[in-house]
C-alpha cells in the first residue's frame, strides 16, 4: 500500500470491507506517522460531524406538513369537475366544468373520454365525472369564436399555483391577432429571468384558446411549439388574423 | 483545534441508533407507502429530512419550508404512482433525494450568504447532548462555538459536497445508499466524500486528528 493510497482508502476501510485491507492498512500505518496523522485527521472530520447535536425541527412542522396536505385531500374528495364534449369550429373540445366556470378545455387528440378524464384528473388533481353541457356553453363559445376573448368571470383557476396563474392571466394580456414571447411574458410578470418557467406553464395550459398560449412564440417570432401541435397553432393564429411579419 | 475537545466529550450518538429514528423506523417498515399512510410517513421522517435541509442550508426557517415542500411533493407524487410502483418504493432514499431537489431549487434562487449561523447552535439541543451532569456557563458557551466551528465548515464546502458529506457522516448512510439518493455512481459519491473530507481538515485544522470516539488513535483497529 502507498501513502497516496491512505487519503482515498480511509472510507472504505471505516464499514465492511476485506480483512486484507485492513490489516494492509494498519500495517502501512503503524509504519508510517504522516498517513498515521492524515487517518486521525480524517476520522476526526467525521467524528466532528457525526457529533452535531442532531436539530429539532419546531414541534408544529408534522402539523403544519399534515395540514397542508389534508387541504390536498380535502379538494380530491370534493367538487368534482363535470367533464362534457361539444363541437366547435376548431373540431371537437372537451370542456370541464367547477359549478358555472369552466376549469378546462382540450382538443380531442382521439383518445377517447377515459383518457381525458384522466389528464384532467392530474392535471387538477380533482375526481372528475362526466356530465351535460350547460345551455349557456354554446353561446359562450360562439362569442368565443367571434371575439377571441373571453369574460374572466366565466374561467377558473384557482386551482393552479400562483406563478401559473400569474402566467396565464399576463399572457391572457396579448390582444387577438398578436404574439408575445415567453420573455415577454416573464417580464409582464415581474420575473424577467422566468421564460422557460412560463413556457413550462404555457405547455400545461388547462385552458387553451381562453388563456391564449397560442400567441406566445419564442423571442425570433417563430412558433416554437404548441400543446396540440404547430399545425393547429398557426391555425387559430390565422383565425385571429395574425399574420407573420416578413 | 483544542477548542472542538469540549464538544467531543459529550456522550457519541451514532446517527444510526438515534432512539427515537430506530423506533419509529419499524413502524413505516415494510408497509407499501401510500397517501393513506401517509400520516405515519411525516411522524417517521420529519426529523431526519428536517436535520438533513438544516446542513445544506444553514438556516431554520428554510429547512422547516424545504420539509414542507418535500412532503407536499412526495404526497402528490405517491397519488399519482401506480401500485406496482409504490410496492418497490424505497422510501426513505426517495424522500432524501425529494429534499435536496427541493434544497437545490431553493438554494438556486437564493444568494449564497443567506446563511443564519447563529440560528443553527441551538443551546437548548447542546444542554440534552452533554450528559447528566450540569453544565457550567463557560462550557456551553465553548461547545456552543465548536458545533458552530464545525457547522460553518460544512457550510463552506460546494453543495455537492455538502450533500454527500452529510448524508455519509451527519445521517450515517452507506456508499451505495448515497448514490441511490443522488442518482450518482459510488464512485462519484466515494470522490464526492473524499473531497468534503479533505476539504474539512483544512478548514478545521490538523488539531481536529486528535479527536476519535474513543480518544485513541484509530490505526490501532486490527
Amino acid at each position: 500500500m502507498r501513502c497516496r493510497d491512505i487519503e482515498a482508502l480511509w472510507d472504505e476501510t471505516r464499514g465492511i470491507c476485506e480483512r486484507s485491507l485492513k490489516a494492509e492498512l494498519a500495517t502501512h500505518l503503524r509504519a508510517c506517522p504522516h498517513c498515521q496523522n492524515l487517518y486521525e485527521e480524517c476520522e476526526g472530520v467525521a467524528y466532528c460531524l457525526a457529533c452535531l447535536p442532531p436539530p429539532e425541527p419546531a414541534c408544529d412542522l408534522a402539523r403544519r406538513v399534515l395540514e397542508h396536505v389534508a387541504l390536498l385531500r380535502l379538494r380530491m374528495r370534493s367538487d368534482p369537475v363535470v367533464l362534457t364534449s361539444t363541437r366547435t369550429p376548431v373540431g371537437r373540445l372537451y370542456v370541464g366544468f367547477k359549478g358555472q366556470r369552466i376549469a378546462y378545455l382540450g382538443f380531442d387528440t382521439g383518445g377517447g373520454f377515459d383518457s381525458v378524464r384522466a389528464r384532467v384528473q392530474q392535471r387538477l388533481r380533482r375526481p372528475v365525472v362526466r356530465g351535460q353541457a350547460p345551455e349557456w356553453l354554446a353561446a359562450t363559445l360562439d362569442r368565443f369564436f367571434r371575439t377571441w376573448r373571453v369574460d374572466d368571470r366565466i374561467v377558473d383557476i384557482s386551482d393552479l399555483t400562483a406563478f401559473e396563474q400569474a402566467a396565464l392571466r399576463a399572457a391572457a394580456t396579448i390582444p387577438p391577432g398578436q404574439v408575445r414571447s415567453y420573455g415577454w411574458v416573464a417580464t409582464q410578470m415581474g420575473k424577467p429571468r422566468a421564460a422557460r418557467a412560463v413556457g413550462r406553464v404555457m405547455a400545461r395550459n388547462p385552458l387553451p384558446l381562453f388563456f391564449p398560449c397560442h400567441r406566445v412564440v419564442d423571442s425570433s417570432g417563430a412558433l416554437h411549439n404548441y400543446l396540440y401541435g404547430l399545425s393547429m397553432k398557426r391555425r387559430l393564429l390565422e383565425m385571429e388574423g395574425y399574420r407573420r411579419a416578413q | 483545534m483544542s477548542a472542538l475537545a469540549p464538544l467531543l466529550q459529550g456522550a457519541f450518538v451514532s446517527p444510526a441508533v438515534r432512539p427515537a429514528r430506530a423506533a419509529g423506523k419499524r413502524r413505516v417498515k415494510g408497509a407499501v407507502a401510500s397517501v393513506e399512510t401517509f400520516d405515519a410517513i411525516v411522524d417517521e421522517y420529519q426529523r431526519r429530512l428536517y436535520g438533513f435541509a438544516l446542513r445544506m442550508t444553514g438556516n431554520r426557517e428554510d429547512a422547516e419550508e424545504i420539509v414542507q415542500d418535500a412532503f407536499v411533493r412526495a404526497y402528490r407524487a405517491l397519488g399519482k404512482m401506480p401500485a406496482e410502483q409504490r410496492r418497490g418504493l424505497r422510501l426513505q432514499p426517495w424522500l432524501y433525494t425529494i429534499t435536496l431537489n427541493v434544497t437545490r431549487n431553493r438554494l438556486r434562487t437564493k444568494r449564497p450568504s443567506n446563511v443564519a449561523l447563529d440560528a443553527l447552535t441551538d443551546p437548548d439541543a447542546l444542554l440534552k447532548h452533554s450528559d447528566e451532569r450540569p453544565a457550567r456557563p463557560e462550557t456551553i458557551v465553548e461547545q456552543n462555538a465548536d458545533v458552530a466551528a464545525v457547522e460553518q465548515a460544512l457550510l463552506q464546502l460546494p453543495m455537492h459536497l455538502r450533500a454527500a458529506a452529510t448524508l455519509r457522516f451527519i445521517e450515517g448512510r452507506s456508499h451505495p445508499e448515497i448514490a441511490e439518493i443522488l442518482h450518482q455512481p459510488i464512485g462519484t459519491v466515494k470522490s464526492h466524500v473524499h473531497r468534503a473530507v479533505r476539504i474539512l481538515r483544512r478548514i478545521l485544522g490538523p488539531q481536529v486528528g486528535r479527536f476519535t470516539p474513543q480518544g485513541a488513535p484509530t490505526h490501532a483497529m486490527s
